[in-house]
This record gives structure tokens, sequence and C-alpha cells, in this order.
């Protein structure tokens, strides 16, 4: 039987997913808009023995990158013995001079880490990108599979993926393993960010309470919220969900009015816990991604298990030489960048702007690495009741509690352009669930 | 009770109040259309007036179109459901996924109609959507101060209104005994001088509906 048949109710979970506003927002011309995320119900399958091998390399870079934040905000050893020059590391949008000698509660930096990888044609996997300042997506496959079983309840019966609405529960062991004492918050910036589903729907799905940054306040070197009575409860975690620019105005940006003022003098004093602790995009930097099997070798004496994308940094002479000669075969990414944003693929500049771009490089080599391009293996998406194939990512999902864990699921994004490689959903992808057999 | 901020109990009572407009003033709307279309013509006038939103409207037909469906107008039916909306997507954790979907419903049922050339029948499923939003309220949200507060958003909106349209002093005398019941499970604070006057003014056989109206307005100052 084809895929056909065996996801004929395709539109019912569709329908579902609107009735429960599984949406995004995006901004057009500066004015906020609800989209749904095109959902595609032919999930990407996962072999069991293929995943635990993703779970091992995930959860040993996961660990690697953990040490080496650590490192760089306290002994900063890696950089004294050669292994990271330290230009990637503090010229770097996501180091933070003032965490410096910050120990965040059980010493982790990334308590949820979104690691992005691509299957090559011939089944290798790459991870693309280390997200480990506010990953977002985990909520889209758990509410997607729930509303999938109601629909094809038959499939369920016949195959018995790992099941994936476990994640609230890994999510909230992870807040409470470093909760300090008192209420767990996720701390959203509003209704009108991009991931607003997302924050409420894992609120009310772990428990913790949603709150802005105005209904928390710091007093007597603790943080609390401020009930409607006016009574003061203790929160002992905040899993935020703004970036660290914004989290405080009193030590990050001052025009920041969905900060709490204080909360980093609380955290630095480790009467509250934040995931993920601020700082910590030192790491997921797209210059520093470069670094990390050498990380892996350095800090737990172990070849990485989970291959990077050839990449190469303009910022090394070699590398630069390469560039420049294999320019039209590589798809260069401004590590400053996100969301698809800021990749170019060298093959689809004109002369002018090949020129230009090829100027910018030279002038600043730091701000870009260059990958070859990896030939996705393409997934086939329903469309219009045809089986078409697009490009995909695999978002995998790691939480860092008392252990490593990898989350037996993950968000598939696929492009809906046969010409694209781009699968954001800023950028009109969608997504599939992803499902990790059991067997 | 878990903790809720000042915020959100702003959040749910005026959920409760504007799911309580969409629901109130879609059926006065049915039964006027109704009569609109062969009868008074003119009768959307004194809708108005009793409502004290201005009359922009130029005949019966552009009142029934943007009364019920413009999203730019502030008084009309669909942007008080934008309201309910605005207020019930925020508070997901706090009345679950399945509470909220009500809304989200009714939202669709609303967009639907506004396309239809026979909107009071498709305005039926929005109608149907806030009934088993109440409806869901009550089975599955365990706070009671959560869901109380959504209640006393329903009842005050519902005075106000049967007010404002001079309704029978019995129907507002059944309204106000709920709201007694219900005003003091929320936890909130309310002018306590208002209620005992509400109470007061349907004592009397002629209910002086403008003190009425200010006094309901006045209530949760």
């Amino acid at each position: 039987m084809d895929n056909r048949e065996l996801f004929k109710n395709s539109d019912s979970v569709n329908e579902l997913l609107a009735r429960y506003g599984v949406k995004f927002g995006i901004y057009k011309d500066h004015v906020f808009h609800e989209q749904l995320f095109p959902f595609d119900m032919i999930p990407r399958i996962i072999p069991a023995d293929e995943f635990a091998y993703l779970e091992k390399g995930l959860k040993q870079r996961v660990m690697a990158l953990n040490l080496f934040i650590k490192d760089i905000y306290h002994e900063k050893k890696i950089i004294r013995d050669g292994v990271v020059p330290e230009e990637f590391v503090f010229s770097g949008s996501g180091y933070l001079a003032c965490c410096d000698q910050i120990m965040p509660q059980k010493e982790i930096y990334s308590h949820i880490s979104g690691i992005d990888l691509v299957q090559a044609k011939d089944g290798t996997w790459y991870v693309l990108e280390d997200n480990l300042r506010i990953p977002s997506g985990a909520s889209y496959p758990m509410i997607a599979r729930d509303l999938c079983r109601k629909c094809e309840p038959q499939i369920f019966r016949d195959i018995h993926p790992e099941d994936n609405r476990n994640y609230a529960k890994y999510l909230r062991e992870t807040m409470d393993y470093v909760n300090t004492g008192g209420h767990t918050v996720i701390l959203t910036p509003g209704r009108y960010n991009a991931a607003y589903f997302e924050h409420s729907y894992l609120a009310e799905q772990t428990g913790a309470h949603l709150a802005n940054g105005h209904e928390l306040i710091v007093e007597n070197d603790h943080l609390y919220f401020i009930d409607y009575s006016g009574k003061k409860e203790r929160v002992g975690a905040v899993y935020r969900r703004i970036s660290d620019d914004f989290l405080d105005p009193m030590t990050f940006r001052e025009n920041s009015l969905i900060g709490i003022p204080h909360i980093f003098d609380i955290y630095r004093k480790g009467n509250v816990a934040i995931l993920n602790a601020p700082g910590n995009g030192v790491a997921d930097d797209k210059g520093i991604y470069y670094f990390v099997p050498q990380m892996i070798r350095y800090y737990l004496g172990e070849e990485a298990i989970l291959n990077n994308a050839p990449t190469y940094l303009p910022y090394y002479k070699n590398d630069m030489k390469y560039v420049l000669e294999h320019f039209d075969d590589l798809v260069l990414k401004d590590v400053a960048e996100a969301g698809g944003y800021g990749v170019v693929f060298g093959y689809k500049l004109s002369k002018q702007e090949k020129e230009d771009f090829l100027r910018m490089l030279k002038e600043e080599p730091r701000r870009f690495i260059a990958q070859e391009v990896i030939d996705f293996l393409d997934i086939n998406i329903m469309e219009k009741g045809e089986l078409v194939p697009r490009k995909a990512d695999l978002r995998a999902f790691v939480l860092m509690g008392k252990e490593p864990v990898v989350w037996k699921s993950g968000l598939t994004r696929f492009s809906r352009n046969p010409d694209s490689f781009i699968v954001n959903s800023s950028q009109g992808g969608g997504f599939k669930d992803t499902w990790v057999l059991s067997q | 009770m878990g903790i809720i901020s000042i915020e959100h109990t702003d959040r749910l009572f005026w959920l409760g109040r504007y799911s309580e407009r969409v629901y109130t003033t879609l059926r006065i709307f049915s039964d006027q259309y109704d009569s609109m279309l062969d009868l008074k013509e003119e009768e959307y006038k004194d809708f108005c007036r009793k409502q004290d939103i201005p009359d922009i409207y130029r005949s019966a037909e552009d009142f029934a179109q943007r009364y019920c469906f413009d999203e730019k107008d502030a008084n009309s039916i669909f942007s008080n459901l934008n309201r309910a909306y605005d207020n019930a997507v925020v508070m997901r954790e706090e009345i679950g996924s399945v509470t909220l979907s009500y809304i989200q419903m009714a939202v669709y049922a609303m967009n639907k109609a506004k396309q239809s050339d026979a909107p009071v029948y498709e305005l039926q499923h929005v109608v149907d959507n806030i009934v088993a939003f109440w409806g869901i309220v009550d089975d599955s949200i365990d706070d009671e101060h959560v869901r109380s507060m959504i209640k006393l958003g329903k009842r005050v909106e519902r005075i106000d209104l049967y007010a404002r349209m001079h309704m029978a002093r019995k129907e507002l005398l059944r309204e106000a005994e709920k709201l007694n019941r219900r005003i003091g499970r929320t936890g909130l604070s309310y002018n306590r001088k208002s209620l005992a006057h509400i109470n007061y003014l349907l004592e009397e056989e002629k209910v002086d509906y403008k003190e009425l109206v200010d006094e309901v307005e006045n209530l949760m100052q």
C-alpha cells in the first residue's frame, strides 16, 4: 500500500491543527500575521539502530559543547592550548563578557539544544547547526502526533513508533533539576513572538507558568511572581524564550521592555536558574561549529561520532583560497544570521552580486563560513494528492538534566519549493513528524 | 489554586465579557435581521442608539454587513470576537488547548459567515461554538477561580447588554442573582457599593436602565 492510501486522513489532521491554533507568527511589512504551520502527514521514519547512532552522537556533541562553554567562561584552556583561536570566541555575538566566572546551576549551560541535521543521499548524517540559545520547534511534532493518532488510529496499531508525547515530561524534569526552589516559569516576550504557540503549549503541557517580564520582580535577591492579590511567590527556574540581549535591561539592552530588571544579578548569585544559560550562544556561533569535532577530541578524548558538513573558514588563508577557487560549488553563511537568512549559494549569484559578495568576504572573513552543498536525501511530501520529493532537515532535541536525554522524535522541516534547500518556517517551509521506530 | 497574575485575571474577565457580547449581540442581531428583511427597515437605528454605538451605516443592508463583519469597526461583532480571541489565546496554559479551540473555531465560523449570502445560517455556528466554549469552561477548568473569573465577565456583560436593551426586569433579576452568587467565588476585589446598588435598582418596579448600566460598569473598578 502506498503512502497516499496510508495517510488518507491528512486533511483531518490539518483541520485539527487549525482548530488547536498550531501557528507561528511572521512579520510582513512590519505587520504581524499568524499562519498555520503547513503539516505533511507522511512522517520521516528513522529505524531504531540508526537513531541509536544519532542518539550517541548527539549526546557526545552536546556534552562537549557544554564543557566548551564552561571552559570559555572559566579557565579558557581550549584557547590557551591553541585548539580554538580566541578571535572566534571573544568577537562572536554569542560571547558575553559579563558571564565570565559565573557557574550556572549543576554546571549546565545548554539545557535544551536543537541540533539541525541533514541526511545525504548516501545515507550519511551531517550536523548543519547547533542551536543552543532558544531552539524552538518541539511542540509541533508533539501535538501533530497526538492528532495523527486520532485521525489514523490503524497506522498506530500496525506500526509502533516511539511515543514522542513525553517531551513535556523531559522538559519538566530538566527545569526541575536546576530549580533553586520555587515555581517554574516560561518567560515569553508575548503573543506577537513568532513562537508564541510553542511557549503557551509547553506551559500548558509542563504545568509551568507562562509569564511576561512585567509579571516577575526581583526583590531581596530572589525572583518573585506577583499574583493578582499582590502576593509574591518565589520562582526558582526560568525557561526564558527571549534572547540574552533582552533578558535584563540593567545588564544588557537598557531599552528592553520584555526582560526582568536585575535577574542577571541573582542568577550570578545562584538564586535562580535560567534555561538556557545566558552567554551559551558562544558555542552556537556558526564559526565555532567548525571546531566542534576538535572540542570533542579535546574534552572527551573521543572522535566525533556525527559528521560536520565539510566547512571552510575564510578566516584561514588556505580556506579562503579554497573558497575563492570553488565559490560556485559552496554555500556561504553569515555567522550572525539565523532562520535561513544570510545564506548564499555561490552558483545562484549574478556576476555583479558575486563581485560584491567577494569584496565583502575579503573585508570581513570572520563573518562567513563556507560549506560544501550537501545533496540532501529528498523526502516525499503530499501535494495536491501527489507524492513529490522535497529537501528536508531534522532538528533533534537534546535535554540536559541529570543525564543528557535525546528526545526520540524531532522536527522535520521541509522546503515547499522544489528548487530550494531552505526549510525554515519563516520562509514558507512546512513540517513533518519524525518517527523513531521502536524496534 | 495556581498563581495568577493581575494581567491574567483581567484577561479571563474580558474573555468572559467579549464572548458574552458576541453571543448576545448575535442573538439579538439574528432577530433584528429577520424583521429588517421586509418589515422594519430602520430598526437598526434604534439598536445603535440603545447600544450606544454610532450609527455610521447607510442602510439596513449596510448595517447587517458592517455591524457583523467589519473588523475595522471596533463595535462590530467580529471585532468583539477578535477581542475574545485576543484574550483567550494568551490564556492557553490557564484554560487549556481544548477550551481555547472553541474560540478559535468561532473565529473560523465567523470568517465563513462573512463570505456567505445567508449569514444568519452560518452565524449559528459561531453561536454554537461560544455555547460549547462555556460548556467546556465548566467541564474542564478545574481551578474555580479561573472558571469564576470568566463567568463573572459573562454575567457582568449580560446585565450590561440587557440593561442597554431595556430588557424586562424579570430577566435582569435572574442575571443579577447569578452575578451575586458568582462574584465572591472569584477571589477578586470588587465594588461592594455598586453591587448593592445594582440589587437595589432591580428591586424597583420601574428600572432605571441608565443608572444600572453605569453601576455595572463601576462594579469592577
